[in-house]
This record gives structure tokens, C-alpha cells and sequence, in this order.
């Protein structure tokens, strides 16, 4: 098991490695805005542009800035400066990974609740009016783009500009440590916008899961046995029904903690998501690098928990 | 948004040409006339493919449509149309669903918005489709270093949040001239083309035949980018072009995915035991018996990522990485939307309930046709 | 000076949201009887005390004011250093002195300017003392630091003696800077430019910057000054006992406390506001507005609310607006280098075409700023000795609605007998994606499609937009419709000679997009920059104004006015100098 993990582990390195080099080379060779010049203002000489992109060190070659890179970022765990405005990087995605964490935490809480609840409920239930209602919302929930459900909402319960005014708009996050009930109040539509695809997906797979399991044959012993149809559906059938769920439910994580851009923009909340995307249309590499770079973080890593778990459970895993 | 994993559903058992007799033989009816009996008991999925199928023809007939029903063009600039501080007016009887902020009309533009929605969903599914089967089928059929390299591949692009992905590359692409594609897929091509070698060389020195025979076939791949990056000039143009591009990037893996875990189990059947045992070539064996019976995975996980690529294309030109301007797509003018829906909803609902009623239009018949194609659940 | 830039900062921000930041509005400078019109005099008596917040959506682009360039910036500079001139709030023309005593004595040859300055204006902690004319010197020294980098100092301030052998690394100072005592400075120049740069010591290049406590961080790279820098105003960004800035955090937040060693004696600044809290990041300006308009001691920052809520404030509440010229004027400009706009009638013929309400339209409608139809603004001298607001009397710019017919005539002058451009090729026109920006850059397509041409237009990032295309000669862009340009101070030169002299063309961060290279305009342009005195300037600058528009570079379409909105507690001032709130005098009701 240990040599499985460890195997795991360089692999996930390895990832992480290929991963920042591809977002320096797409980067590098397809530049946008010259940070130089961008520095440099108004009509500068030439001698003055030379000198700032020597100092930024973009008149190395592209290997050459890629190591600096990778050695700062391994021995000093420093990300480099924004060229936007030469802060930190690490400080900027630092400062802003606590919101993109709090709306994927709460996010994925509801839609797990939602979904698995809406799930078993459909599939014990098949082909009642239950049943198709809550599958036929499932079907909306998936369809509809999240970015224009967040706009909806606000339409709708924004407390400036809404039809029932009822809920804080967008721009009204604000960190936990300043304020938790507004915190908690900025973040319920949000939460809620996000949840929604997530939790019909997930209703819409355990439903299919769960309805193919309880046919199966030991269930039908189970309840031969006399077992109550409680125990027979969350002992035995949410068992088995459950795994590929894990499995996603991990993997959806891993991707929302690297920040969930559309719904960071619609809402104006301040994290990971909504800096990557500012700092690709600005070009500014450092940062982008930072962003991607824990964006992927997150996601190998989910993928290394859910393998585990998955050589865990089944130990035929650890020997591929 | 979705995730865009497909629902994990089981391999087909096999309603293939290759084994009619496993359905209707008695009552004569061939595979296709029963999967269309069985789609057709659906009557969500169905309503869903009239819609598609209206939806196409709107698409296609777009200018003729605007022009009878006397709709201003889609481009078509008329400040006059705003009011005096430069927002749009509402529906009215010029414009039934009101103008956006530039004084289009936005009927038209919603129509002609379907062409790009369903031109970009479909040309990268179905891109998407293709690599991710010649690749999963490689992969899957001759295992080995050769099925090792591709998994560690899709790996690498896995790793990488998709949308920052997708945005990254739109966003550089779409820069003035767009990106030149050739000279990276021409190193590409050479460094498949070496590692192929090398392959077939280990794989020669260790004895291992039938992965030199794989390995050949990853140079031929290899030749293949190399003479096509060194005879054409191929540029990626801003607009469509990369969106299509991008999209393609970060889909294909699924189906890849899924071709290579249904080839791994499909290599191993008996029907494939009994051709090998006849002489059949590697070639033979995976065109006539195991292709046939990808088909249906295939179509039902095609069709099941495409409104993920509509709703993925919508995404990029909400955040503006999408088709170019003045060209409508839903996404851009939901985008646009953003800072006039407080009071100009008619430019935020349009859109929106255009690309909700499509995107939910091809999931249902995506559900119809996999549980026509897979009709072992009884009981559901 | 600078160019439209700083809307712009405000615009590349809104990439995400993608709203119409209104950068000006409506009237000029006269009528008083316009919505939210600024009084020729404000009141500038209130009450001491409290906080004000100012929302922002993006962050400064220096909190280093040796290098700070955008308005928005200068909103805190202007609060925090002392330069050697400021403007007060209801003049937007002549500066008084700030750290400086009285005006700067300019010898007759332009070649020398002398400024005596105040010993009594001391440095907040953790430096404590006075500031000299020594401390003034390192300020505009240190702007030529490749490590501080200020865009503006070699414009204006590279006619000083000795400052190329301070950039090549050859001295250790600059040596045409005197310094004879603690509160005289003078500044002698290779050439006769004094009227200029005694115009452009108004800007926070001139506050004075200790040396003994800032060469340390002007050593590193990219200079940390900045993070850690001393005030000599009202105000001071919070800091701790060493002077490291703990009230800045990069995109999120400027915290401005009073400066403890600030005498209110020595200064014409009020200073009522305890404490101003400056917040951004707020991406959304729609909702930001709304936020202004109806919390608590707020203002705006670096955007202007966007058409439909300004829409808003005009029916229910106009007294929370205030609007004022912004000093400067948006154009699309066209490239005189290449064709068929290397031909004079053709480019006549596209300012005759131009549809200049549509695109004003795109900005929030007349409200915002009325059409342009020279190059001087309103508010700056030589705007009237050019024509005022309606223009130097040309034909092709005398109808703002355009006049197809008049552009048809000078299409056949310019070769294209059938009045309509014939030509196969697409031409490149690089806009800016996002917001109002890309609106202003899809009409000004709509209306080149009118003659006939074909303008292949891309959209990418602003900054992209500058300093990969537009900024860049090579490039070959031949029509750039989001470029505009802002005075750097009143001085008219600053609007017309970075932007239509032809020796000022460069191959990088170039700003004469038009890249107009006419010898009379030229020569014209020399003469004028060494002019002294002015009443002498501004005749001389109209004039120049009235050749260049002659030459038909550019198609002028606004003379944007800011505008600003408040919270109803808030007794705002209006800097009209730099068209936002004067945190200075402003104060809570």
C-alpha cells in the first residue's frame, strides 16, 4: 500500500512539473501584452525598456526564465512578482484562496445533501409523479448555464435591484474572520447557483445507480430476509451505488477549489477564480502560472485521494 | 456547470451487426428499426429531437427567417434605438425582443447566435470524437508502453483545470493573427516519431513483437503531424476557430477515456480469441470486431458531451474568449447582458432560455438514445 | 500626457463584467444650468471628522508616487504628498503653490527655473523632519531609476543638464539640479523648455522624498519605496513604527489615516476626514454605483457609473452627481503611414462620415461629454483660441451625426472616383474587448463599412491593445478607435505633443498612433515648446491645434467629462483638475 502511494506521489510531482512547464511554454511563445513596456510608461527611451526587461529577466532565454522560476518556486516557495503591480504572487493567491474555498465548501455540502437526498428519494420511489418532477428539475438544473442562473437569481433576490429583494447582491462578500453573517448571507445565492448543476448531475447518477443496484439479485434476498426497505436501501444499496459518486464528488472538488470562475464573476467574489481569469487577459504569466498551478494542485491531488481510497477499498488496484 | 464526465453507464452487451440475433430475430426487425421503436416510447426525448431538428433548420435558414419576419440584420448598428443615455429599449413591435446595447436587434441575433452554439458544439464533438477514439483505440488495443504514454497524456491535460485551460489558450490565440500551430506540431510530431523508434527498438531488443508492430504505428502517427506541420501553414484564427480548437483540446479525453476501457474489455472477448486463432491481422481484428462494437458507446457518449460543449463554448464567450464581434453568440450577449439586466431583462432572458432549451434538448435525447441503446433496466 | 488610460484602468478591469463605464459626461464649462454641473465656486467649509470610503474597482498603478501616472492614483497623491505645485479644487488651470512658496521664476530663455520652497513642511514618521530642496532633487532623480521607472519623467524633465549620465549610470546625481540651499532648487535645461517643466512640477514627481531613508529601497528591484513610504500632506497610507505600510494591500484596500506631523497652518488644504478608507476590487460597477448611491459616506474612485445607472441618478436624485470635463478627448485614429490613409482627402472623407453621436451614444449619450471637434479640451487654455466647442470651422468635422455626401466628395479627391473606397484589402483596426470600449470599436467599424471599407477588426486585452499593437509602429495597425489622451497638467502641450509630433514617433509605447509626421506641424510644435509665458503658449498651442486637425489624423468624438457620485452624506469637493473627489476638502454632512 505505502509503495503504491509513493508511486502515486511521484507521479503527482511529475504532473505538477508538466503542468507549469505547458503553461510557460503556451504563455511564453504566445505572449500578449509586453510587461516591459507596459512598465516603462509614456515614451520611454529604448535604453529604459531594455533595462526593465532585463530586470524582469525576459531577455533570458526561455529555459533560462523557466528555471529561475522553478528554482524560486521549489527552494524559496516564491511565485514570483505580479507584473501587473509587482506584488508578491503568493500573497495575491493567498489572500483570496479563503473565498474561493468558502464558496466551494458550502457549495459542495448543499449539492451533496441535494443531490444524493433527491437521488435516493427518485429511485425508491421510480415512476411516481415524485420521480419524474424531481428528475425532469434535475434535467433544467444540468442544462442551465451557471453564470446565467447567477444573473437570474439576482434578478430576482438581490436585495438592490431584485423583484423580492431578499438576499445581499453581488460585491457583498466579506471575509469570515470580519463579519460571519454577512459572510454567510453573501455566500447563500452563490452556494446555492453553484449547487445546482452539481446536484442534479449527482441526483440524476445516484438515481441511475441506486435503481440498478436495488434490482439486483442480494437485494432481493435482503428483503426476502426481511429486512426493513430502510436498511435494505442505505445499508445495502447506498453501499454499492455510492462509490462512483465518491469518486466525482472528489474529482468536482478538486476543480472548484482551483476556483469557480463563472460564478466568482457574476457575484464579484474576491478569490482564485476570477484573479486566474484577470490575470490571463492581462497576460500577467507569473500570476497565471500561480493560479494554474494550484488550480492543478488541487485537482491531482483530489485524483491521489480518490485513488487511494478506491486501492483501499479494492486492493487488486495497487498492483497495476 | 457540468462536469462533463459522462454518466457512467455499462458497456453496451452488443446490439451490434455483429450478433442480430439478439434481438427481434423473430419478428424480423432489424437493430436500427428497434432502437427507433424503443427511442420513440420516449416521448421527452422525442419532443427533444423535433426541437433540435426545428432548431437546425432556424439556424441554417437564419437570414431567411429574418427577412420574412421583417427582423432588422443581426449586425446592424442603430444607436437611434437606444434611448438617450445609450440603453437599449425593450420589445416593441420593430424589435420583438427589444435591442441590446448597441441597438441590434436581438431576435435576429439570438437566431443567428444558434449557428455559432451548434456549428462550434458539433465541429468539436465531433473533432473530439475522432482523436478520442484513434487515440483510445491505440491505446486500449495494444497496451503496452504505447497505452502507458497516451494514459500518462491525458493525464497531463487532465490535470489542468479545464476552463483556465480553454480560456488560456483562447485568450493567446485570439490575439491579433491568431496562433501558428505548425511549428509546434511539427515538434511534436518529431518527438512522437523518435519516441516511436525508440520504442520499436526496446521493444525489439526484449523480444516483445507485437509492441514493435504498436510502435510502428506510433511513428507513422508521428510522420504524419511532422509532414502536415512542415507543408502547411496552419493558423488558428480568432473567433470560431479556436474555440473549436480549445474545446476539442480538453474533450477529447473523455472519450478517449471511455474507447480505451471499452477496447481493454472488448480485446479480451472470445469472438476476438476466435479471430486471432484464425489468422486475422491486428488491422482486421480491429476493424471488424471491435470497432462495430464501439458504435454505440460511442454515439451515446458523443451525444452526451455535446451539450457540455455548447454549454463550454457559451462559457468562453461569456468571459470573452469566444467567437469575435460583431458575430452573435448566446454567451456574449448574456455577457453583455451583465451590466444592463437590472432593467434591460429582455437582453439577459432571450439568450439564456435559448441556450437552457437547447442544451436541455440534446440531454434528453441523449438520454433517450442511451436508454434505447442500453435497454437492460428493466424496472426503471 | 497620459493616455485615456486611466478610464481605461478602470475599463480593463471591467473586462470580467463587461459594463459601459460612463468616463465623462455632458457639459463643459460653462453652462451651469446642466445636471449635476459643478459650481464655478464649491463650498469648501465642513465639518470636521469621521470616515470617508472610496470605491474603486482596480487598484492604483503605483503606490510608488514617484511612478504613479493615472488620475486615480494622483486622487491619493494629491492627499498624501506635497508637491512642489498642486491645483486646488476649482481651478483646473493655474496651480498655486504647494510645497513651493510662489510660482516658479522661469528666466526669460527658458533655460532656467528657479523654485523656493517652504521649511516648514516635515515628513511623517518615522523620518520626522523638515523637507529641503535636497529631498526634492532625490525625488526627481530617483524618477529616472530604472527601479522606480516614471513614465513621465523623461518627458518632461529630460531636457535637465546631466540627466543622461545619471541613467547611463555615469553620475551618481544630476548634475543640472542645484541645489544652494535648503529651500531654493533650481533646474537648468540644454534647452529653452522652462515653461514646461515648471507646468510639470504640479505633478507628485516633485513631492519631496527623503534620501536617507529611501535609497535603501530605490536599491532593490523593482523598487519597494513605495510599500514604504513617507507623506508630507493631510494625510499618510497607515503604517507601522519603521515606516513598512501596513494600511495597503494590493488590490484590496488603501487605508489613509492623518499624518501626525502635518501643520495645517502651512498648507491651503482642509483636511476634514479622519480617516479615508480607499476599497477595491469592486469589478461590478453597476453594483458599486448603486452602493455609493445609497450607503453611507461613499464615493467613487477610478469609474464612473454606467449609462443605465446613471440613467437612474438623472430621473431620482441628480444632486449626487457631479460632472466635470475630464481634460482630455477620445479619437479613433488613423494611420497616416499606410494606405489609403496616407492620402489627405481620404482621411477627410472618413471624418465626414463618422457618425460621432453613435459613438457617444456608446458612452452613455450626451450627458457624457459633448462632440469633439478639435484636439484641445475644454477647461485648458488654447480650447477657445481653437475654435471652443464648435471647432476650427473645417467641413468634414461640422456635422456630428456624419454627412455621407460631403464624405463621398473628398473620397473622389482622394482617388476613388465612385465615392466609395475600392480597394481589396481588409484593413486592421485593433479595439479593446470588453465594456464600452468594444462598442466604441464595433461602430466605428459599422461606420468605415459605410465607404465601402473593409476593417478587419480584432478585439484583445487593453493592454495587449497598447503594447502590442497600437503602441507599436511594426504592428501595421491601421486604425486604432480606443485611443484618447489626458492632459498631464494644464499646459496644452502635454495634449498635442506626445500625440502628434512627428519626432515623437518610437517603436515601442509609441502614442502618436496617427503617427503624423508633417514638418510645418513639426517645426511648429519646437517653437511652441519653448515658448514662455501663458497667454504665448496657449496662442501658440491653438494654433498648432487648428494645423493638426487640418491634417485630419484622427476622428475626435468626445470631450468626455468624469462623472463622479456620493453617498447623500457627503459634502463632496470636486478636484476639477484631476475630475475626481479632492479628498482634501471633502467632509461628511
Amino acid at each position: 500500500m505505502i509503495r503504491y502511494i509513493l508511486r502515486r506521489l511521484l507521479w503527482v510531482v511529475f504532473l505538477l512539473f508538466a503542468v507549469s512547464f505547458i503553461t510557460f511554454v503556451i504563455f511564453y511563445l504566445l505572449p500578449s501584452a509586453d510587461p516591459a513596456a507596459l512598465r516603462a510608461g509614456r515614451q520611454p527611451n529604448p535604453a529604459l525598456v531594455a533595462s526593465i526587461r532585463h530586470q524582469l529577466g525576459l531577455d533570458q532565454p526561455w529555459y533560462v526564465q523557466y528555471g529561475r522560476y522553478m528554482k524560486n518556486l521549489i527552494f524559496h516557495f516564491d511565485f514570483g512578482f505580479s507584473y501587473q503591480n509587482g506584488v508578491p504572487v503568493r500573497q495575491l493567491i493567498f489572500s483570496r484562496l479563503p473565498a474561493s474555498i468558502s464558496l466551494a465548501a458550502g457549495a459542495a455540502f448543499l449539492w451533496l445533501v441535494v443531490g444524493i437526498g433527491v437521488g435516493i428519494i427518485a429511485a425508491v420511489r421510480p415512476r411516481t409523479k415524485l420521480d419524474r418532477a424531481s428528475m425532469g428539475l434535475a434535467l433544467v438544473g444540468i442544462s442551465a448555464p451557471v453564470y446565467w442562473l447567477g444573473l437570474v437569481a439576482l434578478y430576482l433576490f438581490s436585495s438592490d435591484i431584485g423583484l423580492i429583494p431578499i438576499l445581499p447582491g453581488a460585491n457583498s462578500y466579506v471575509p469570515l474572520s470580519e463579519d460571519p453573517f454577512a459572510w454567510f448571507t453573501s455566500l447563500i445565492m452563490p452556494w446555492c447557483v453553484l449547487a445546482v448543476s452539481f446536484a442534479a448531475f449527482y441526483s440524476r447518477l445516484l438515481r441511475g445507480n441506486l435503481t440498478e443496484v436495488l434490482n439486483e439479485d442480494y437485494i432481493r434476498t435482503a428483503r426476502a430476509k426481511g429486512l426493513s426497505e430502510r436498511r435494505v436501501v442505505f445499508r445495502h444499496g447506498l453501499r454499492s451505488a455510492i462509490t462512483p459518486i465518491v469518486t466525482i464528488f472528489g474529482l468536482d472538488l478538486g476543480i472548484l477549489l482551483g476556483g469557480a470562475i463563472l460564478t466568482e464573476t457574476v457575484f464579484n467574489i474576491p478569490g482564485i477564480g476570477r484573479l486566474s481569469y484577470s490575470s490571463i487577459v492581462r497576460s500577467d504569466l507569473p500570476v497565471i502560472q500561480g493560479t494554474v498551478l494550484l488550480g492543478a494542485f488541487f485537482i491531482v491531488f483530489a485524483n491521489l485521494f480518490v485513488d487511494i481510497f478506491y486501492a483501499f477499498l479494492d486492493p487488486r488496484v495497487r498492483y497495476e | 456547470m457540468s462536469t462533463g464526465v459522462p454518466r457512467l453507464v455499462e458497456p453496451s452487451s452488443g446490439l451490434t451487426a455483429a450478433d442480430p440475433l439478439e434481438f427481434g430475430a423473430i419478428a424480423g426487425r432489424t437493430p436500427w428499426q428497434l432502437f427507433w421503436r424503443n427511442f420513440k416510447k420516449d416521448k421527452l426525448a422525442l419532443a427533444g429531437l423535433v426541437f433540435i431538428v426545428l432548431l437546425v433548420i432556424a439556424a441554417i435558414a437564419a437570414p431567411l427567417i429574418t427577412k420574412l419576419i421583417g427582423a432588422s440584420p443581426p449586425n446592424l448598428i442603430n444607436t437611434d434605438a437606444l434611448d438617450s443615455f445609450g440603453t437599449p429599449t425593450g420589445p416593441s413591435s420593430e424589435h420583438l425582443f427589444g435591442v441590446d446595447p448597441l441597438g441590434r436587434d436581438v431576435l435576429s441575433r439570438t437566431l443567428y447566435g444558434a449557428r455559432v452554439s451548434l456549428e462550434v458544439a458539433l465541429i468539436s464533438t465531433a473533432l473530439a470524437t475522432f482523436i478520442g477514439v484513434v487515440l483510445g483505440l491505440v491505446a486500449g488495443f495494444f497496451r503496452g508502453w504505447v497505452d502507458s504514454g497516451i494514459s500518462r497524456l491525458m493525464d497531463v491535460l487532465l490535470a489542468f483545470p479545464a476552463l483556465l485551460l480553454a480560456l488560456g489558450l483562447a485568450a493567446a490565440c485570439s490575439l491579433g493573427d491568431g496562433c501558428a500551430v505548425s511549428t509546434p506540431l511539427q515538434a511534436a510530431g518529431l518527438a512522437t516519431v523518435i519516441v516511436g523508434l525508440l520504442g520499436a527498438a526496446l521493444s525489439f531488443a526484449r523480444g516483445r513483437r507485437e509492441m514493435v508492430g504498436a510502435s510502428l504505428v506510433v511513428v507513422g502517427f508521428g510522420l504524419f503531424f511532422l509532414l502536415i506541420g512542415s507543408f502547411f501553414t496552419i493558423k488558428i484564427e480568432p473567433g470560431a476557430g479556436v474555440v473549436i480548437f480549445v474545446i476539442t483540446l480538453v474533450s477529447w479525453t473523455y472519450i478517449a477515456r471511455i474507447v480505451r476501457g471499452q477496447v481493454l474489455s472488448l480485446r479480451e472477448k472470445e469472438f476476438v480469441e476466435a479471430s486471432r486463432s484464425l489468422g486475422a491481422s491486428d488491422a482486421r481484428i480491429v476493424f471488424k470486431e471491435i470497432l462495430p462494437n464501439l458504435i454505440v458507446p460511442i454515439i451515446v457518449y458523443a451525444t452526451l458531451i455535446l451539450p457540455t460543449n455548447i454549454l463550454l463554448e457559451a462559457a468562453l464567450s461569456f468571459l470573452g474568449a469566444g467567437v469575435q464581434p460583431p458575430n452573435a453568440s448566446w454567451g456574449a450577449m448574456i455577457a453583455e447582458a451583465t451590466s444592463v439586466f437590472d432593467t434591460a431583462w429582455w437582453y439577459m432572458l432571450v439568450p439564456g432560455l435559448a441556450l437552457l432549451f437547447t442544451v436541455l434538448a440534446f440531454n434528453v435525447v441523449g438520454d433517450g438514445l442511451s436508454d434505447a441503446l442500453n435497454p437492460r433496466q428493466e424496472g426503471s | 500626457m497620459k493616455s485615456i488610460r486611466v478610464c481605461s484602468a478602470a475599463l480593463l478591469a471591467l473586462m470580467l463584467s463587461l459594463t459601459v463605464v460612463a468616463c465623462g459626461s455632458s457639459s463643459s464649462s460653462d453652462t451651469s444650468t446642466k445636471v449635476g454641473a459643478v459650481p464655478a465656486e464649491q463650498s469648501l467649509t465642513g465639518k470636521t471628522g469621521g470616515n470617508l470610503t472610496v470605491v474603486a474597482s482596480s487598484d492604483v498603478d503605483y503606490i510608488d508616487p514617484g511612478a504613479a501616472y493615472y488620475q486615480f492614483t494622483f486622487m491619493v497623491t494629491t492627499a498624501t504628498q506635497r508637491a512642489l505645485y498642486s491645483f486646488g479644487p476649482d481651478d483646473a488651470v493655474d496651480a498655486v503653490p504647494d510645497l513651493a512658496t510662489k510660482a516658479a521664476d522661469v528666466s526669460s530663455d527658458g533655460k532656467t527655473v528657479t523654485v523656493k520652497i517652504r521649511s516648514d513642511v516635515k515628513f511623517s514618521p518615522p523620518v520626522d523632519r523638515a523637507a529641503t530642496s535636497a529631498d526634492v532633487k532625490y525625488a526627481i532623480e530617483r524618477a529616472f531609476l530604472p527601479t522606480v521607472a516614471n513614465g513621465y519623467a523623461g518627458a518632461y524633465f529630460g531636457d535637465i543638464i546631466g540627466v543622461q549620465e545619471f541613467q547611463d549610470g555615469k553620475a551618481t546625481e544630476i548634475s543640472g539640479i542645484d541645489t544652494p540651499d535648503d529651500t531654493t532648487i533650481v533646474f537648468n535645461l540644454n534647452r529653452g523648455t522652462g515653461g514646461v517643466v515648471a507646468g510639470a512640477l504640479a505633478l507628485p514627481i516633485s513631492a519631496p522624498v527623503p534620501k536617507e531613508y529611501a535609497a535603501k529601497f530605490d536599491a532593490k528591484n523593482p523598487s519597494t519605496y513605495g510599500v514604504n513610504q513617507v507623506a508630507t500632506g493631510p494625510y499618510m497610507i497607515e503604517a507601522d513604527a519603521k515606516g513598512a505600510l501596513t494600511g495597503y494591500e494590493p488590490g484590496k484596500k488603501i487605508n489613509l489615516v492623518r499624518n501626525p506631523n502635518w501643520d495645517r497652518a502651512t498648507d491651503f488644504r482642509k483636511a476634514y476626514l479622519d480617516t479615508i478608507k480607499i476599497e477595491e476590487g469592486n469589478d461590478d460597477t453597476t453594483v458599486a454605483s448603486r452602493q455609493i448611491l445609497s450607503g453611507n459616506g461613499q464615493v467613487n474612485g477610478d469609474f464612473g457609473p454606467p449609462p443605465p445607472v446613471l440613467k437612474q441618478i438623472v430621473n431620482s436624485t441628480p444632486d449626487q452627481l457631479a460632472l466635470t470635463p475630464s481634460g482630455g478627448l477620445r479619437y479613433v485614429s488613423l494611420n497616416t503611414t499606410l494606405a489609403p490613409f496616407n492620402n489627405l482627402n481620404v482621411r477627410k472623407a472618413v471624418l465626414a462620415v463618422f457618425d460621432r453621436e453613435a459613438m457617444r451614444a456608446t458612452r452613455g449619450g450626451p450627458l457624457l461629454g459633448p462632440i469633439a471637434n478639435h484636439f484641445i479640451p475644454p477647461a485648458m487654455g488654447g480650447f477657445d483660441e481653437a475654435g471652443g466647442l464648435t471647432g476650427t470651422g473645417v467641413d468634414f468635422l461640422k456635422y456630428p451625426k456624419g454627412n455621407l455626401a460631403l464624405a463621398k466628395e473628398y473620397m473622389k479627391k482622394g482617388g476613388f472616383p465612385s465615392g466609395m473606397y475600392t480597394g481589396s484589402q481588409q484593413l486592421l483596426m485593433v479595439g479593446t474587448s470588453g465594456g464600452a470600449a468594444q462598442k466604441s470599436s464595433e461602430v466605428a467599424a459599422a461606420q468605415l463599412e459605410k465607404l465601402g471599407f473593409k476593417p478587419k477588426l480584432r478585439l484583445v486585452t487593453q493592454d495587449s491593445m497598447y503594447t502590442k499593437f497600437c503602441n507599436v509602429p511594426k504592428a501595421k495597425v491601421v486604425i486604432c478607435p480606443n485611443v484618447g489622451w489626458l492632459k498631464d497638467f494644464a499646459d496644452p502641450q502635454t495634449i498635442l505633443d506626445p500625440t502628434f509630433n512627428g519626432k515623437n514617433i518610437v517603436d515601442v509605447n509609441n502614442s502618436n498612433w496617427p503617427q503624423l509626421n508633417v514638418a510645418s506641424v513639426n517645426s511648429a510644435m519646437d517653437s511652441a515648446e519653448v515658448v514662455v509665458g501663458a497667454d504665448a503658449r496657449n496662442k501658440a498651442w491653438a494654433a498648432i491645434d487648428r494645423q493638426i486637425t487640418a491634417q485630419a489624423p484622427a476622428v475626435p468624438w468626445i470631450w468626455d467629462d468624469t462623472a463622479n457620485i456620493r453617498s447623500t452624506n457627503v459634502a463632496g469637493v470636486i478636484n476639477k483638475f484631476n475630475s475626481n473627489w479632492d479628498l482634501s476638502f471633502t467632509s461628511l454632512k
